[in-house]
C-alpha cells in the first residue's frame, strides 16, 4: 500500500493532524506506506500511489495540474479536509470576483511566470474525480486515524452519515429563548441546546463524526466545520439559512423575517465552510448563488 | 548566467519555490516565490466580528491560535474592551502550547534530519527513512510534538472578549504532568541541537547573515508573546541597545513583489527587518525562564551575541521550546478561577495588534463600523518580514556553496530555508 500526502492551497491543519497520528504514524511510515510527501520529505517525482490524500483547494492552474497529476498517478484519490471537500473557509472568495480579490492586494502588479487564478473556487471533486470524503476543519484525529485504516484495507467509503446533534449530549431549555444570538452576546446555559437557547447552531445540519465537539466540550454552537450532512447535499428543499432561520424562530418566538434581519453577515454565519459548494447553490428555499459574485466574471 | 531553480521546496510550511541567478562578477540574485493568495483582507471585510476569529484561524493551521489572537485583541482594543485575567491566562497558555508544537515540528520534521545525517542523500533525510534505521530517534523526536497534547489546530476557546472555558482541574493536572514528563527529552535535544549546530560550524557561519534591524516584541522579564512593546536592534551597532518602535503604524510599509503573492513588509527607516527567533533573543538579550537562560549560556558563548547566523536559530527555537514549556507550567500552577469575559457590546472602532507568533511579528490591523462589522482587516505575517532577509542570505548561501556543485548548492540553500522556517499559508494569507 503506498500512500502519497500532499497540498493545494490550505492552511496545513489537516496533514498537522496526520502527524498527530502517533501510533498509526509509526505503523504507516513503518511498513514503507508514505511514498510521497512534500511536507515530510524531499522526494520530488513519483509514480504511483494506492491511495492520495489531498488537502486543499484549486486557487490556480498550478493547483489544478498538480490535482490532475494526482489523479493520473493514484489508484485513489481522498478529498482532506473541509477545503478539499467543499472549498472550506478559502471558498468565501467567491463572494468576489477573483480579479478584484487580486486587485485589493497587489494593485496593477504584473507577476513573472506565475500561475493564473481559476475564475471560481470549487471543491475538489468539481476539478477531479474524488473517490472518498475526510472533511472537517481539521478533521479529528481519531476520526483520521479510523478513515485510514478503512481506506488502507481497501474499504468504500461514503458520504452518508448523520448529523452532529444526533452526537450532541444537550437537553432543550424552555422555549421562548431571547436571540437570535452569537458567541460575542455572551455564553449560553450550560448543557442546554444552544440552537433552542437562540444561538446560530449549524449541528442540524452538519455531518457527524466530530463528536459534537464544540457544544458538547466547550458549550458554543457549531458552526458547521465538518461540512454539510448527507441530507442537506441531497436534498434540493433543504437550504443552512432557511433551516437555520425557521429554527431559530421557533426557538426565540421571532418571525422569520425578523431572524433575517437580525443575523448580520449570513454568508459567513451560515457557509463559512461550504459557501463553494456547488450542490448548495440552488434550493427551493434560497441557496448560495445570490452571495457568489464570480459567476458571469470576465 | 547560472541560474538554479527548486521546485517545489520540501520539508517546509506550504508550497514554494526558489530560483537563484548569478552572472559572473555580479552579486548572485535568489527569489523565494509562492502563489496563492486567498484574500483573507477582503473576505472579511463585512464580516461580524464573531465570524472574524474561526476565519482568519484557516489563514494558518500551525499558527492559528495566533491569527485567533491577533484578531480577539485587535477586535478588543478597537472596542475598549478588557479580558479578564483568567481569560488571558487560558490563552497565553494555548499559545505557548501551539508555540512549542510549531517548533517542534520545524526541528523534527524538516530540519534535524539535515543536521543529523549531512551527508548522507537529502532523500533519505527524513522522518521516514529515519525510521527504518532507527525507530527510536523518530518516536522521541516526534513524542516533543505530542508533549503539549489536545487540539492546537483551529482550538475553539478563543473569542472577543475572552475565553470560553475554563481548563478542568483534572486537565490541567494531567497536562502539567505530562509536561513534566517531557523535561529530560526536551533537554537532551537541545543539547544535541546545539551540538549537531557545532559540528557544522563552517555551513553555520557561510549560511547566510544578518544585515539590518532585528524587530521583536522587548519585556523586562525577557520573551514574551502578547506583552510589552516592539523594539528594534541595528545590527552592526557596537553595544548598540534595543529602541522601541515609536509610531510602527504610520511606518510599516508593503510593497508587492513580482515573484510571488508574499507581499514584502518593512519599517520605515530600518533597514532590512528580521523577525523570529533571533530577533527575539538579540532585542531580549534572554528568555527570563531559568532552564532556558541556562541553556542559552552556550549559545553566546559558541556563536557570539547578538547572535548573527539564520542556522542558529534551529538551537534558539529549541531554546524557545524550553521557555515555552517553563511558562506553561508557571502559568498551570497559578490561579485558575475567575470570569472568563461576558459578552460584547459591538460598535465602531479601530485598532491595531502586534503579536509574537512561532516565526516573528504578527501585526493585525482592525478598523469596525458602527454595526460591528469589519470595515477593513490587514495582516502582516512574519515571512513578510523576513522576505528580503532570506532571499539575501541565499543568495549569500549559493555564492558560498556554487564551487561544490549545483547538488550540494541546492541542498544548503533549502537549509538556509529551512532555517528560517518560513509559513507560506500566512505569507500569502
Ligand atoms: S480543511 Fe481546515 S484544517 Fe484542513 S487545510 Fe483546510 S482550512 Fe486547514
Ligand atoms: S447544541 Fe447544536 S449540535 Fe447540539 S443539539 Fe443543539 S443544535 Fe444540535
Ligand atoms: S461541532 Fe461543528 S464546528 Fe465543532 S468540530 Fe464539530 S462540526 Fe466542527
Amino acid at each position: 500500500m503506498e500512500i502519497a500526502l500532499l497540498s493545494l492551497s490550505s492552511c496545513l491543519g489537516c496533514q498537522m493532524v496526520f502527524l498527530s497520528l502517533e501510533e498509526y504514524l509509526y505503523e504507516l511510515i513503518g511498513e514503507n506506506k508514505v511514498v510521497y510527501a512534500p511536507f515530510l520529505m524531499d522526494r520530488r517525482e513519483w509514480d504511483h500511489a494506492d491511495l492520495a490524500l489531498v488537502e486543499g483547494t484549486v486557487r490556480n492552474t498550478e493547483h489544478f495540474l498538480r490535482a490532475r497529476e494526482v489523479r493520473e498517478k493514484a489508484d485513489r484519490v481522498v478529498a482532506l479536509g473541509t477545503c478539499a471537500s467543499f472549498g472550506g473557509v478559502q471558498g468565501l472568495a467567491d463572494l468576489y470576483p477573483e480579479s478584484r480579490l487580486l486587485r485589493s492586494r497587489f494593485g496593477d502588479t504584473a507577476f513573472e511566470g506565475g500561475p493564473q487564478g481559476v475564475k471560481r473556487l470549487l471543491p475538489l471533486d468539481s476539478f477531479i474525480r474524488v473517490d472518498a470524503y475526510l472533511p472537517g476543519c481539521p478533521p479529528p484525529v481519531a476520526l483520521m486515524e479510523r478513515f485510514l485504516r478503512a481506506a488502507v484495507a481497501g474499504d468504500r467509503l461514503s458520504r452518508e452519515g448523520s448529523t452532529v446533534c444526533a452526537e450532541c449530549g444537550v437537553t432543550s431549555p424552555p422555549l421562548p429563548q431571547p436571540g437570535p444570538r452569537r458567541l460575542t452576546d455572551g455564553a449560553g446555559e450550560p448543557g442546554k441546546c444552544l440552537l433552542e437557547s437562540g444561538f446560530v447552531c449549524l449541528g442540524p445540519l452538519t455531518r457527524d463524526g466530530c463528536g459534537a465537539l464544540c457544544p458538547t466540550e466547550m458549550g458554543v454552537p457549531c458552526r458547521g466545520c465538518r461540512g454539510p450532512a448527507g441530507r442537506v447535499l441531497e436534498r434540493a428543499g433543504v437550504d443552512m439559512e432557511a433551516e437555520t432561520v425557521r429554527r431559530l424562530s421557533r426557538a426565540t418566538g421571532k418571525k422569520e423575517g425578523e431572524i433575517r434581519a437580525e443575523v448580520a453577515d449570513p454568508p459567513r454565519t451560515y457557509y463559512l465552510f461550504c459557501l463553494a459548494e456547488p450542490l448548495l447553490r440552488r434550493r427551493r428555499s434560497g441557496g448560495t448563488s445570490h452571495y457568489i459574485h464570480r459567476l458571469g466574471e470576465q | 548566467m547560472a541560474e538554479l531553480v527548486i521546485r517545489p521546496l520540501t520539508r517546509i510550511y506550504g508550497n514554494a519555490a526558489l530560483r537563484v541567478e548569478s552572472e559572473e562578477g555580479a552579486t548572485p540574485r535568489a527569489r523565494f516565490s509562492a502563489f496563492g493568495y486567498r484574500g483573507f483582507e477582503l473576505m472579511a471585510r463585512g464580516a461580524h466580528v464573531d465570524n472574524l476569529v474561526p476565519m482568519v484561524s484557516r489563514i494558518c493551521g500551525p499558527d492559528s491560535l495566533f491569527h485567533q489572537a491577533a484578531a480577539c485583541m485587535a477586535a478588543e482594543e478597537a472596542l475598549g474592551v478588557q479580558v479578564p485575567p483568567a481569560a488571558r491566562t487560558l490563552r497565553e497558555l494555548a499559545l505557548w502550547a501551539q508555540l512549542f508544537e510549531r517548533h517542534a515540528v520545524s526541528l523534527a520534521v524538516h530540519s534535524l534530519p539535515d543536521l543529523l545525517f549531512p551527508a548522507s542523500d537529502p532523500g533519505l533525510r527524513n522522518l521516514v527513512s529515519i525510521y527504518r534505521v532507527d525507530e527510536e530517534v523518530v518516536r522521541r523526536l516526534l513524542s516533543l510534538k505530542s508533549l503539549v497534547g489536545g487540539r492546537q489546530v483551529h482550538g475553539f476557546n478563543f473569542r472577543p472578549g475572552g475565553a470560553v472555558r475554563d481548563l478542568r482541574p483534572e486537565s490541567r493536572e494531567s497536562l502539567a504532568e505530562r509536561l513534566r514528563s517531557g523535561e529530560a527529552l526536551l533537554l537532551e535535544t537541545a543539547r544535541l541541537v546545539k551540538l549537531l549546530l557545532r559540528r557544522s560550524e563552517e555551513r553555520v557561519r557561510t549560511a547566510g547573515s544578518i544585515d539590518g534591524s532585528y524587530m521583536a516584541m522587548r519585556h523586562p522579564r525577557g520573551m514574551e508573546i502578547g506583552e510589552g512593546e516592539p523594539a528594534l536592534l541595528v545590527t552592526g551597532e557596537e553595544g548598540g541597545e534595543p529602541r522601541p518602535v515609536v509610531d510602527l503604524g504610520s511606518r510599516l510599509r508593503e510593497e508587492p513583489s513580482a515573484h510571488g503573492h508574499v507581499v514584502y513588509a518593512s519599517l520605515e527607516g530600518a533597514g532590512e527587518l528580521l523577525v523570529g527567533p533571533l530577533a527575539r533573543l538579540n532585542v531580549n538579550g534572554s528568555y527570563g525562564t531559568p532552564r532556558a537562560d541556562e541553556e542559552l549560556a552556550e549559545v553566546k558563548e559558541t556563536w557570539g551575541f547578538p547572535v548573527r547566523y539564520p542556522m542558529v536559530a534551529h538551537a534558539l527555537r529549541m531554546l524557545e521550546m524550553i521557555h515555552a514549556w517553563e511558562k506553561m507550567l508557571a502559568l498551570l500552577s497559578g490561579p485558575a478561577e475567575g470570569p472568563l469575559g461576558g459578552g460584547l457590546s459591538v460598535g465602531a472602532g479601530k485598532a491595531r495588534a502586534y503579536l509574537e507568533a512561532p516565526e516573528g511579528a504578527l501585526v493585525y490591523g482592525l478598523e469596525l463600523g458602527e454595526d460591528g462589522m469589519v470595515r477593513d482587516l490587514s495582516i502582516i505575517s512574519p515571512l513578510q518580514f523576513n522576505l528580503r532577509s532570506l532571499e539575501r542570505s541565499l543568495a549569500e548561501a549559493y555564492a558560498a556553496t556554487v564551487r561544490e556543485g549545483v547538488e550540494k548548492t541546492a541542498d544548503v540553500l533549502q537549509m538556509v530555508v529551512r532555517a528560517y522556517a518560513p509559513c507560506v499559508p500566512c505569507g500569502v494569507h
